[in-house]
């Protein structure tokens, strides 16, 4: 089987898995939870205005017709609108993405850059001191609270240093750069302990296989026996833990957003929980459904890329 | 004479364990001839794999650590030499192949990567076809049929004596002057090991490489090797060309060794009969007796074994053979 009808048939996989998606999400906002219209008016709201809003948000259908809504806005990436600002819900997401995805994009891939190369470099020096020291500060690093590093950030480096803008937001390039560098770097410093953590421990099973010691009998350097051989032995498991992670970067990080005050994707969830914005939730919630499942598909499409021993079935 | 191509004289290996310092290696002399091949035989333990790991320099250290010694190839002691000139001894000059043909290839790379490494690495006057050229040459010449499909073939679609082969292609692509072969047959079928020393027999002839073979085997020891070093707790306990050891052995572990392996006809046996073993189980390299370190598997033990005298030396009683007893059968 070729990789190419490989890849479709998983992509069609999807759609059962988005009809289920859409049933518990249907279950979720439209049968478990509280009427909205008794949070959108209040307690002191009469039976007719009730009526009337239940007519306007057409929660009077019957509940298959409702199911199907979903489906269909799940399909058509049409949303509607939100209930609190009335915004085009797919443009809001538009708004968003982007302003999370320029603190995220970056602070993922220099993360990942700089926590397989320390990885990879305490691994040569297993046991050592170098080793012990730097695994030392990941724990460290990891110990720390992400408010301490947001709120010392703000005040230490962008405050007092003055070297980062302490909030806020800039939309085009370049104009947003000097408000997502701070964010970045505490995303960065945030991660990279547990990720040389994790990653070290795939290396290090590596490192004690047999065909490690073949290669050094061949009279490979370390560095090639790292890089080339080790590594791509160690991305499996690699791919899987990285790859997965990717959907969440749309959805941007809550914390860093609200605090940095980025009007990203992360501060739009943040709202709509707080005003209990069915619509747009719902809106989120197939986004990083559908986000998750993509990913996972590009996951086992690189298995079969990086492990020759994965079978196309 | 043939030429002498490595001398290990009076190497010493140590490793650091949690419970003290044990000697793996304890003053183990021993001579590899062009075209010749040396046996080194001895239980598990006994010291042999990390002898072969020595001389590549491949002893895991830490734990390890080449206490004493030297291992002298054409003149020159590689304990002593850099490490990046032994890179370019290794894989080049001597060449090891490995006791588990599943998990020695690398498993993310074609077989035909593997062997075209090594030349890239030590022949770097090859271009890219070249290379390829001579890694199908290499499995054909191992004898892997159509080589010019498995050059592409990933070490999971080889079976275990096709990897082991590929081993041995990789191993010999640079025509080294030794070939270690570390239990080489070991995790094979007994048709598969028979095929694959015969493999290794020819290749001698063509290349003329000295060949060390560790095994456990004696049956292997039989159809290959030129000289045999039996192994016992670390030292040499007896030495001698394969003929004199097999018809003559003289000290009781090698005699223990001979007398247990199966044979259809034996006088001690036949096909009703037990198999004799030797009795009782190796020492700890934590805890050696005083005196003789056989003294408690041995039929012919003396007092003179158990301490006032020390451990025995390693004597040559006849010309080109050595024994490590105090009362050596004759």
């Amino acid at each position: 089987m070729n990789i190419y009808s490989y890849i479709i048939r998983r992509l069609l996989y999807v759609i059962p898995v988005l009809l289920g998606v859409c049933l518990i999400i249907f279950i979720l906002f439209n049968v478990l939870s509280p009427d909205p219209t008794l949070i959108m008016l209040g307690k002191h709201a009469s039976k007719t205005q009730m009526m009337e809003l239940r007519a306007e948000l057409k929660l009077d259908r019957p509940w298959f017709i409702q199911y199907i809504d979903i489906v269909r806005s799940t399909f058509t990436f049409d949303f509607g609108r939100s209930w609190s600002t009335k915004q085009e819900i797919s443009e809001m997401i538009k708004n968003g993405a982007i302003p999370s995805l320029t603190v995220t994009l970056p602070a993922f891939l220099v993360s990942f850059v700089l926590s397989i190369s320390i990885s990879l470099f305490v691994s040569f020096y297993r046991g050592k001191i170098i080793d012990r020291s730097i695994v030392f500060v990941c724990v460290a690093l990891m110990s720390i609270s992400s408010l301490a590093y947001i709120l010392y950030g703000q005040m230490f480096f962008a405050f007092q240093l003055g070297w980062f803008e302490i909030s806020g937001y800039e939309s085009g390039f370049p104009d947003f750069i000097p408000y997502v560098l701070l964010p970045i770097l505490i995303w960065v410093v945030l991660s990279v302990g547990p990720d040389v953590r994790f990653y070290r421990t795939i290396i290090l099973d590596e490192v004690y296989q047999d065909y490690v010691r073949t290669a050094r009998a061949k009279g490979l350097a370390e560095s090639t026996i790292m890089f080339k051989h080790v590594l791509k032995n160690a991305m499996v498991s690699i791919i899987t833990y990285v790859v997965i992670r990717i959907p969440f970067l749309i959805l941007g990080s809550l914390l860093i957003e609200s605090f940095f005050s980025i009007p990203g994707l992360g501060g739009i969830i943040l709202n709509a929980i707080n005003s209990s914005d069915f619509p747009v939730l719902k809106a989120m919630t197939v986004l990083s459904a559908l986000a998750y499942i993509i990913f996972s598909v590009i996951t086992d499409v690189l298995y079969t890329i990086v492990d020759p021993r994965v079978r196309l079935k | 004479m043939t030429e002498k191509i490595l001398e290990v004289k009076d190497l010493v290996v140590e490793f650091k364990t949690d419970r003290g310092k044990i000697t793996a290696v304890n003053g183990v002399n021993f001579e590899v001839f062009k075209g010749k091949t040396l046996g080194i035989v001895g239980e598990s333990g006994s010291g042999k794999s990390v002898t072969a790991l020595s001389i590549m320099r491949l002893i895991p250290s830490p734990p390890g650590n080449v206490a004493g010694g030297t291992i002298s190839y054409r003149g020159k002691n590689v304990l002593d030499i850099p490490l990046d000139q032994m890179r370019t001894i290794r894989g080049n000059e001597i060449a090891m192949i490995f006791q588990e043909p599943m998990t020695s290839l690398n498993p993310v790379f074609t077989v035909g990567n593997q062997i075209e490494e090594v030349l890239e690495l030590h022949q770097p006057e090859l271009d890219r076809d070249q290379r390829k050229e001579k890694a199908i040459e290499m499995l054909r010449l191992v004898g892997i049929p159509s080589p010019e499909n498995r050059v592409g073939e990933y070490p999971h679609q080889l079976s275990g004596g096709m990897r082991q082969r590929v081993m041995i292609a990789m191993s010999l692509a640079c025509e080294p002057d030794i070939l270690i072969a570390d239990e080489p047959t070991t995790a094979l079928d007994v048709t598969i090991q028979a095929q694959i020393l015969e493999l290794m027999n020819k290749l001698q002839r063509e290349m003329g490489m000295g060949i060390v073979m560790i095994t456990h085997d004696l049956g292997v020891v039989a159809e290959t090797c030129d000289d045999v070093a039996v192994m016992y707790c670390g030292q040499i306990v007896e030495q001698s060309d394969v003929k004199t050891l097999f018809n003559n052995p003289k000290h009781p572990y090698t005699k223990g060794l001979i007398d247990s392996i199966p044979s259809f006809d034996s006088t001690t046996g036949g096909a009703k009969g037990r198999l004799p073993t030797i009795e009782g189980m190796v020492p700890s390299l934590f805890d050696l007796p005083e005196g003789c370190n056989f003294q408690n598997r041995c039929k012919s033990v003396t007092e003179k074994c158990r301490g006032p005298h020390g451990e025995p030396k390693l004597t040559e009683i006849n010309p080109g053979e050595f024994v490590r007893c105090f009362h050596p059968l004759s």
